[in-house]
């Protein structure tokens, strides 16, 4: 019977996080996910907090932290040492982060000709946090027909002034189209394809030697080089080093609809990490009860395709996220129920679950919808959080938690960073300390 | 793969006096432009709107066997039977050979299912009864519980495709229809209106369009037009609502087997399933507004057909408003109202001597309906050729040159023809390739991507555009580029197009957002906000619109 002192559900960056820091410190920590999780699904920005008149994402932070009932509130403190430890984890595992929490907003274009506010994000995204000096341009350079990115119409909206906001912004914007070798053909033309086709060393020396003629076809002088985001996946730091070398120039990987290759990358460095120090994450394993005594939780029973999987467990992180990650479901009742343990959920009234425009991202009320805890992120009940923890031994992180906005906030991520710092601190000085143990055989099959 | 048959505002020539005019792009008003075509008219056809964007674009998508009518009003069930075998002979492309039954579920009465086969001999409907267990075999969601099923030739008929097919058989006989182009008045002298004032109402452009005859196909709206003209004419619009699910629940139309009510009927039109439907008498035709429990109701009704339907992913809500007409304009209780369509001369009526409007009817009966006004507005103009419209058929818009049902899997086949993969796909779920939304952007432009939408079903499939909006987007900023240098315009062209098409089609999702739909809702608004910047593009603009 397989057992973990600690089981994560969930393998978004909440998950990960909280698995990879408990498993740091010799926890033994398996990671249960029913999908890939939501950073299959991110654009590379790792989003602390935003507002239009913050100065920077600390002031945000700040911002946030006075505000009644937002996570920040109770995790706003934890932003700066939960950070620090994400970009030196990210640099040992070779997908190195720019950008801090007291160094400004900078604009990064994207995939749809927008332009979104980041103050961290990946080095292929790193020079969006430059400011631009007079006369530097842009040239967009994308793929001729892949469907996710259209050179010319990322390049026409970005020629907007007002898309910028108030950032610097390039002298001018251009849009060239290039035929990567052998892209073709019709089929699978996506994101993951070309990244892959990144990886190959000789590969994208032929693709590079094509872009960097078209950059250069349009004119003299200094440039940065948009691209869609798929510099390599498994290779990279290294397709990354590899393009600024051959283009001359900083590179910006513009985030596109999903899938995310940049949070895939994240994800597989966090995994491969985790699976180091002893850890386990089972993909497909959806959970079909929980098994509690009094105020504990004892084993996990999940369900996968053809057996059912019980792990003991010491204690259990709910980093299931909120509606968007199934962690909540909004019932045709308009009962908003929480997936794993049942457990009594605050937010809006069915009527405003969607409101207004859908052009306006206020309009998602829903989105705040979650779990009220203690300081140690143990859930209590919404209605009586006086009461007391409702699980000694539960922990939540992430989207799950009550309170934020965050397609508004821009918080998600500070969020998953503070709260996996949080749980994991709580839970360390918990669990036994042990050294990490490799994988146990019968819990894999 | 486009309205052929629809022209540019250079047809409005203001020398020019047409024929007839008819008033409304719906599918009645199409059939009236090929009917009075083909009787040698040279017509023009004006709307408001995109064609089939009324009543005909906001209905469940049935073809009536005539089934649902035989018990309370026989003459209609003869009519949707008659027109059945017409629509399915003349416009095969349009028509989904579904078929449809009629169960008896528990809620319903064992006497409605004994009468019901001698109702449907009565009005020549076909209907046998067939093995319950062959039905559920074939209908695995479908009731279990249900104790009686009777075969009838329902189908789904897609309105924008046969509209299409309509105005572009009129189109080769010089007749021509003018989408976006309102009518805001007539001149009017003594008892004849000379000309409609149209306004293009994207250009603000104000015209005088001359026509010997007026026709109002308007529908629901015929109220405002005979207004305009000074005829007195009082509408009982009636409000149904639809929901429409992910997937394809039933392959066969599925209809309860009792005095049709709501929620009684589910039609598998495209890649979705559409449940309709309710009806509620609405003062404004352009209300519908709809709420929550208007949704549960329905869903209410529907899980007695299919008992897990509230677990079946909702995609959106939709309402429709029918054209219905009381003889006695005295305001009768939505489903007392007649179906029966009425050709209204205003000669009698209001003293014009050349106005005429058609009004109540089916979408079913649209080629009827379209063949008695046109014999009433042909007597009137001395034009005594008669109706071909049940003969000859409809050109195919999608250029088949086999006439044959429509049929799910014929998209797929050709894009597998032509090489298939997914490369060339910018809509996953209803398989819409680059070129075919090329093609439409070139011959439609400047349109909207719901004008696409109605051409193509582009965005119409489970993500409901979550994805392929931006795509789209994308191949209008390349079209753009065509006929502009200028970045900035592209810019907000394509723009435009993006956030118009999200709200289009966010739109009827408010009162059904639940469960996977809900999250849906969330992940979506989640990476165009969080990933894309979707508000540096939308932000204010879209909020002040919202406001209007």
């Amino acid at each position: 019977m397989p057992s973990a002192d600690v089981a994560v559900i969930g393998a978004g960056l909440a998950g990960l996080l909280t698995a990879v820091r408990l498993a740091e410190d010799g926890a033994r920590v398996v990671v249960l996910s029913e999908g890939n999780g939501t950073l299959h699904w991110a654009g590379g920005p790792i989003d602390l907090g935003f507002a239009p008149r913050a100065s920077d994402a600390a002031d945000a932070v700040r911002g946030l932290a006075r505000r009644r009932g937002h996570p920040y509130a109770l995790l706003g403190v934890d932003v700066a040492p939960a950070l620090d430890w994400f970009l030196q984890l990210t640099t040992d595992l070779g997908l190195p982060h720019a950008g801090s929490l007291d160094g400004g907003f900078g604009p990064l274009p994207t995939g749809i000709g927008g332009v979104r506010p980041v103050s961290v994000v990946p080095a292929a995204q790193a020079a969006a946090l430059e400011p631009w000096a007079p006369g530097e341009r842009l040239v967009i350079a994308g793929q001729a027909g892949f469907k996710d990115f259209w050179p010319r119409a990322v390049a026409s909206s970005l020629a907007r002034p007002e898309v910028w906001g108030g950032f610097s912004r390039p002298a001018r914007v251009t849009a060239v189209t290039v035929e990567w070798p052998g892209l073709h053909e019709r089929r699978n033309l996506n994101a993951l394809r070309i990244a892959e086709a990144f990886d190959n060393p000789d590969w994208r020396t032929a693709a590079l030697d094509i872009t960097a003629r078209a950059v250069a076809s349009t004119g003299p002088g200094p440039v940065r080089v948009g691209l869609p985001a798929v510099l390599g996946l498994r290779d990279h730091p290294r397709a990354l080093d590899a393009a600024e070398e051959r283009l001359g120039a900083p590179v910006m990987e513009f985030p596109l609809v999903p899938p995310g290759i940049p949070g895939i990358r994240l994800h597989d460095v966090l995994r491969a990490k985790l699976r180091a120090r002893g850890g386990r994450l089972l993909l497909g394993e959806r959970v079909a009860r929980v098994e509690t005594t009094r105020r504990k939780v004892t084993a996990v029973a999940t369900t996968a395709a053809t057996r059912e999987l019980v792990t003991h467990v010491g204690a259990l992180v709910l980093a299931t996220g909120g509606i968007a990650g199934s962690g909540l479901i909004g019932e045709p009742s308009g009962v908003i129920r929480e997936t794993v343990l049942g457990l009594p959920v605050e937010g809006p009234p069915i009527e405003s679950w969607l409101s207004g425009d859908p052009l306006d991202p206020g309009s998602l009320p829903i989105a705040a919808a979650g779990l009220r805890t203690d300081d140690t992120l143990r859930p209590v009940d919404p209605g009586r959080p006086t009461d007391g923890p409702l699980f000694d031994n539960v922990r939540v992180v992430g989207a799950l938690l009550a309170g934020q906005q965050w397609m508004v906030e821009r918080c998600g991520d500070g969020v998953s960073l503070a709260s996996a710092w949080r749980a994991a601190a709580s839970l360390s000085g918990a669990a036994p300390k042990r050294r990490a143990t490799p994988r146990r055989a019968e819990a894999v099959r | 793969m486009t309205f052929a048959g629809t022209a540019a505002a250079s047809t409005l020539d203001p020398t020019v006096v047409w024929d007839a005019l008819v008033i409304g792009g719906g599918a009645t008003g199409a059939g009236l432009l090929r009917d009075l075509a083909r009787r040698g008219m040279r017509t023009l056809l004006v709307d408001r709107s995109d064609l089939g964007t009324g009543t005909s674009g906001r209905y469940h998508g049935l073809l009536h066997s005539g089934g649902r009518y035989v018990a309370r009003d026989q003459s209609a069930a003869r009519e949707c039977i008659v027109e059945n075998r017409i629509v399915r002979r003349i416009a095969p492309f349009a028509v989904e050979d579904t078929g449809g039954y009629f169960v008896t579920t528990p809620d319903d009465p064992d006497d409605y299912a004994d009468a019901f086969p001698g109702l449907c001999a009565a009005s020549d409907v076909d209907c046998q009864e067939v093995d319950v267990a062959e039905v559920l075999r074939r209908n695995p969601t479908l009731n279990p519980r249900i104790r009686r099923a009777f075969a009838v030739p329902d189908a789904a008929v897609e309105p924008w495709a046969l509209i299409e097919g309509n105005v572009a058989d009129a189109a080769a006989l010089g007749s021509a229809a003018l989408p976006y182009h309102k009518v805001v008045g007539f001149d009017r002298s003594g008892e004849r209106l000379l000309a409609a004032k149209v306004v293009d109402v994207r250009s603000g452009t104000e015209y005088r369009v001359m026509a010997g005859q007026m026709v109002s196909a308007a529908g629901a709206w015929g109220g405002q037009i005979a207004a305009m003209a000074g005829a007195k004419l009082t509408m009982a619009p009636g409000k149904g609502t639809m929901l429409v699910f992910n997937q394809r629940m039933t392959d066969a139309v599925i209809n309860r087997c009792h005095k049709p009510g709501d929620g009684d009927i589910m039609v598998p039109v495209g890649t979705v399933a559409i449940l309709g439907t309710t009806d509620i008498h609405v003062a404004d035709p352009d209300d519908w507004q709809i709420t929550r429990s208007e949704v549960d109701e329905l869903l209410d009704e529907g899980e007695k057909l299919f008992p897990h339907l509230r677990r079946m992913r909702l995609l959106r809500a939709y309402g429709g408003v029918r054209p219905l007409y009381d003889p006695n304009e005295a305001g009768t209780e939505s489903r007392e109202v007649t179906r029966a369509h009425v050709v209204l001369d205003h000669a009698a009526r209001d003293g014009i001597s050349n106005f005429t409007s058609i009004v109540g009817g089916k979408l079913t009966t649209f080629r009827l309906m379209a063949q008695d006004t046109a014999d009433v507005v042909a007597r009137k103009a001395g034009v005594t050729a008669r109706a071909t419209t049940a003969q000859e058929p409809v050109p195919d818009p999608h250029g088949g040159a086999k006439a044959r049902y429509h049929w799910l899997g014929g998209r797929l086949a050709a894009h597998e023809a032509e090489g298939g993969g997914d490369a060339g796909l910018l809509c996953e779920c209803e398989l819409v390739t680059r070129s075919m939304l090329e093609e439409v952007l070139e011959r439609r432009w400047p349109c909207s991507l719901d004008d696409v939408r109605r051409l193509t079903r582009l965005g119409m499939g489970p993500c409901q555009g979550g994805f392929c909006t931006f795509r789209a987007a994308g191949a209008v900023a390349d079209h753009a580029a065509l006929v502009t240098n200028d970045p900035v315009a592209i810019g907000d062209m394509a723009e435009q197009a993006m956030a118009d098409f999200i709200r289009e089609r966010q739109r009827g999702t408010q009162p059904i957002a639940h469960g996977r739909q809900l999250q849906e809702a969330v992940v979506t608004a989640g990476f165009q906000w969080g990933t894309l910047g979707l508000d540096s593009l939308v932000g204010t603009d879209a909020r002040s619109d919202a406001q209007r």
